[in-house]
């Protein structure tokens, strides 16, 4: 998600909105497999449409807003006509379209493109559904009362007692232009008219707020009769007091014979009157209406995550400002304790303070880090949508195994996972799973099962793809690396392993044809780089014909690193110890120049680049003679290049720090990804070996 | 300053209403999600105002008014609804809601309806 603090109200309509959406999707498949739509499911849906409308409305985009807005009639349809006769995969394909639609457009606000997506062919779509489920039902119309139907005689005790005081006053009352909702107004007002008078009568005589209503009111007033003891001005003061009142007209009658308190309405006199309504002056009807239903959703805690009760939003920058200040800490903490001024003094009492003081700070740094850990479950989840949809598409039986997706792993790190993961298992069911046919023949159960798993494996975190379908074929890919001019050794000398990360590398089929979802080629170097902006990396294993499996290794968190420090050039920079392969003190004759002038060196029988990197970074240095100072062979996604350096210093984990911003976008600094400081206070460089390696190749 | 207790289950409203609140000199002194927590912040605060939705999980908007009132009879509870909810405002007023705002709100009409709320309880 982009940063819109800027604008708070849409990052929060962003963040929201999404969230919902990822509920409802859940909520839909869920049903789809148990297979029918109870009350409470609907009311849920009823209620998430009901609020993404709302709040769409209020940000006035009326592609989601009228969207959400034919979602919500059609589920209050299905709330109020309790029967199950209507289509239900229908309706749940016409949820995910909308869930679709809504996530585009939410997704192009997101990047601030002005959304513009026509909303037309689907709330027709679904208007069109509507109007044929409710040709199905029973036309009830909602206008008529529902539930018990109260006639409530107008109040106060003045049934008998025509006293002389009471006077009768007729009045019309109109409203603001554009206030809106006239007839609930007028009902509020007619309401608290009852404290001070009686046998209240009114045109329209029905004040619910239905369109018809409101215009009547609007163009001709509210008109009232009604019976009180107070005086004009008392009277005349009260109804002023009407909020959003524009006009109020009131007169004193003498004429008593309106409003009479019995049930028939079509009087007589009333019609002699001349008024051109049909029936005059209706007596004030209240419905009550079963709450139960309509207001009262009840939470559907099995669906949803119980968990939002004690859970706190937090601003993700703020949690990057704490990891930060975390790491800070944990830097000075050892600038204290490792502090030279304290360097052969005997200090017992220091040294146990010292020690608690660690011990604390290493909690927190514990902490901080588990506060930004996110569970894989909602990236995990999103997948059973992709399986859902693809599987319906090609027409194949698959059924999608999530295991391990408590599994956490840090909030920035997640958003790298989704799309690799996607393309994974879009990958698997599209290449990997037989059709139908192909397995009954083969004997493989017809249901073909797709596993995704996450679990912890020291430092890392593992993510498995794994499917039963029809494995790679060593023979297919060879060939076709063959044919790229990838291989230079004889086949036998070449493992599975080898031979599946071919698959890595940029376009790269096995498939004659390229389908909608794979077979460009564009996808397994994709998912690599992906995984590699978070220092992870992915291997393959498969046996042909029972499935593939897919490895992602991903570091718990970007912040800390293993790295080992060496110095170049005078100065100081740390090498991620994942991408060390080894390091070794070389020969002036073990390197030579190749035709284009660039510095080699042979190890085992093979080439790789030398880079020095006092020649990189520009630096000043007396270390140039290769024998005088430490080779280091670093690689990047099976590319190897040899690091000349000036002497190692020595292994350690690192607080990864972010170069700052100023020179981040002062110029692209290649080959450094990030600095970090040193226990005595001096400053290192992370290198970047990915960038580093495409320099020397 | 007058203090009000924002009560809606989507955050995006109570964001909303609390950006038009606070714009025109009101504090928002608490949020609440739904009726039960709205209750609660209730009796625990005593806000001027309550700006309550009607439709809510766990307990809806006429409800929580009901309880509200039911403990204190002068509180001020602005009930707030979606068009098509006439229904539930009606039962919300015969409840003892004395007024109600719109979504979408408009923030001259929100202005409107709480100052006059002050001026006549005053």
């Amino acid at each position: 998600m982009q940063d819109h603090t800027q604008e708070p109200l849409l990052e929060m309509f962003i963040f929201e909105t999404v969230q919902l959406l990822e509920q409802l999707e859940q909520l839909v498949i869920s049903i789809e497999k148990s297979g029918f739509f109870d009350q409470d499911a609907i009311n849920e849906i009823f209620r998430i449409m009901h609020t993404i409308k709302g709040s769409s409305t209020m940000m006035n985009i009326g592609s989601i807003s009228s969207v959400a807005h034919s979602v919500e009639d059609l589920f209050y349809i299905l709330r109020e006509n309790k029967t199950s006769g209507f289509d239900q995969s229908k309706v749940s394909d016409i949820i995910l379209e909308s869930i679709d639609f809504i996530k585009e457009e939410v997704r192009l606000l997101d990047s601030g493109v002005s959304n513009n997506g026509d909303a037309g062919p689907l709330t027709g779509k679904i208007r069109n559904f509507i109007s044929e489920i409710s040709g199905q039902q029973d036309n009830r119309q909602s206008t008529t009362a529902d539930g018990t139907e109260e006639q409530e005689y107008t109040e106060g005790s003045n049934d008998t007692n025509r006293q002389e005081n009471l006077k009768t006053y007729s009045s019309v009352i109109f409203f603001d232009d554009d206030c809106g909702m006239e007839g609930m107004r007028a009902f509020s007002l007619i309401h608290n008219l009852k404290d001070i008078a009686s046998d209240i009568s009114h045109i329209p005589e029905n004040l619910t707020s239905d369109a018809d209503t409101d215009t009547i009111i609007r163009n001709s007033g509210l008109k009232i009769r009604f019976m009180t003891e107070h005086t004009y001005e008392e009277v005349y003061n009260f109804l002023s007091q009407t909020i959003f009142l524009k006009k109020v007209e009131l007169t004193e009658t003498t004429d008593v014979a309106a409003g009479e308190t019995d049930d028939s309405r079509n009087k007589g006199n009333d019609e002699s009157r001349g008024e051109n309504d049909s029936r005059l002056y209706g007596q004030t009807e209240l419905r009550s209406v079963d709450p139960q239903q309509n207001v009262r959703s009840n939470d559907v805690s099995g669906r949803l995550s119980a968990s939002q009760h004690s859970i706190v939003s937090v601003n993700v920058a703020k949690l990057d400002k704490l990891m930060d200040l975390v790491g800070e800490l944990v830097i000075s903490e050892a600038m204290v304790t490792q502090n030279p001024d304290l360097e052969g003094l005997t200090l017992d009492n220091f040294q146990k303070a010292a020690r608690q003081h660690r011990k604390i700070i290493s909690e927190l740094q514990d902490i901080a880090m588990s506060i930004r850990m996110v569970p894989l479950s909602a990236t995990f989840q999103k997948m059973h949508r992709i399986v859902r949809d693809m599987s319906r598409k090609l027409d194949k039986d698959v059924r999608l195994e999530i295991i391990g997706e408590e599994t956490e792993v840090d909030k920035n790190i997640i958003e790298h996972i989704s799309d690799p993961l996607m393309h994974l298992i879009r990958n698997a069911l599209d290449h990997g799973i037989e059709p139908k046919e192909e397995r009954r023949a083969k004997g493989k159960p017809v249901t073909a099962v797709v596993t995704l798993e996450a679990k912890n494996a020291g430092g890392d975190v593992l993510i498995i793809v794994k499917d039963d379908g029809r494995g790679l074929n060593r023979q297919k890919i060879l060939a076709r690396a063959k044919e790229n001019g990838l291989v230079s050794r004889p086949d036998s000398e070449l493992t599975d392993k080898e031979i599946f990360s071919f698959v890595f590398l940029p376009g790269f089929s096995t498939k004659e044809k390229a389908t909608e979802y794979s077979g460009r080629g564009v996808g397994m170097d994709v998912v690599a780089k992906n995984i590699g902006v978070i220092g992870g990396n992915v291997s393959l294993s498969s046996v042909e014909g029972e499935g593939t499996a897919i490895t992602i290794k991903i570091p718990l968190t970007l912040a800390i690193m293993d790295g080992m420090t060496i110095a170049a050039g005078g100065h100081k920079y740390t090498i991620p110890t994942l991408s060390i392969r080894e390091s070794f003190k070389a020969k002036e004759t073990d390197v030579f120049q190749d035709p284009d002038g660039n510095e080699m060196i042979m190890i085992r029988g093979e080439c790789y680049p030398v880079l020095r990197l006092y020649e990189v970074f520009k630096l000043d240095t007396c270390v140039t003679n290769i024998s005088d100072g430490i080779i280091v062979m670093v690689e990047n996604q099976g590319k190897c290049i040899c690091l000349f350096t000036d002497e190692l210093i020595g292994e350690q984990q690192v607080v990864v720090k972010a170069l700052p911003d100023y020179i981040k976008k002062f110029k692209k600094v290649r080959g450094v990804a990030g600095c970090t400081l040193l226990g005595d206070g001096s400053i290192s460089l992370i290198l970047d070996i990915g960038g580093l390696v495409e320099y020397g190749a | 300053m007058k203090s009000v207790l924002v009560v809606d289950d989507a955050s995006f409203m109570r964001l909303a209403l609390k950006t038009m609140l606070e714009k025109n000199g009101y504090k928002v002194v608490a949020e609440a999600e739904n009726g039960i927590k709205a209750v609660e912040k209730y009796k625990e605060l005593h806000p001027d105002i309550v700006t309550l939705d009607i439709t809510m999980p766990e307990m809806d908007g006429i409800s929580a008014l009901k309880e509200i009132l039911s403990y204190d009879p002068n509180a001020i509870v602005i009930m707030a609804s979606a068009l098509g909810q006439e229904v539930y405002i009606k039962e919300a007023i015969l409840a003892g809601a004395k007024y109600f705002i719109v979504k979408p709100f408009k923030e001259e009409h929100i202005v409107t309806v709480l100052n006059k709320v002050l001026s006549e309880r005053r």
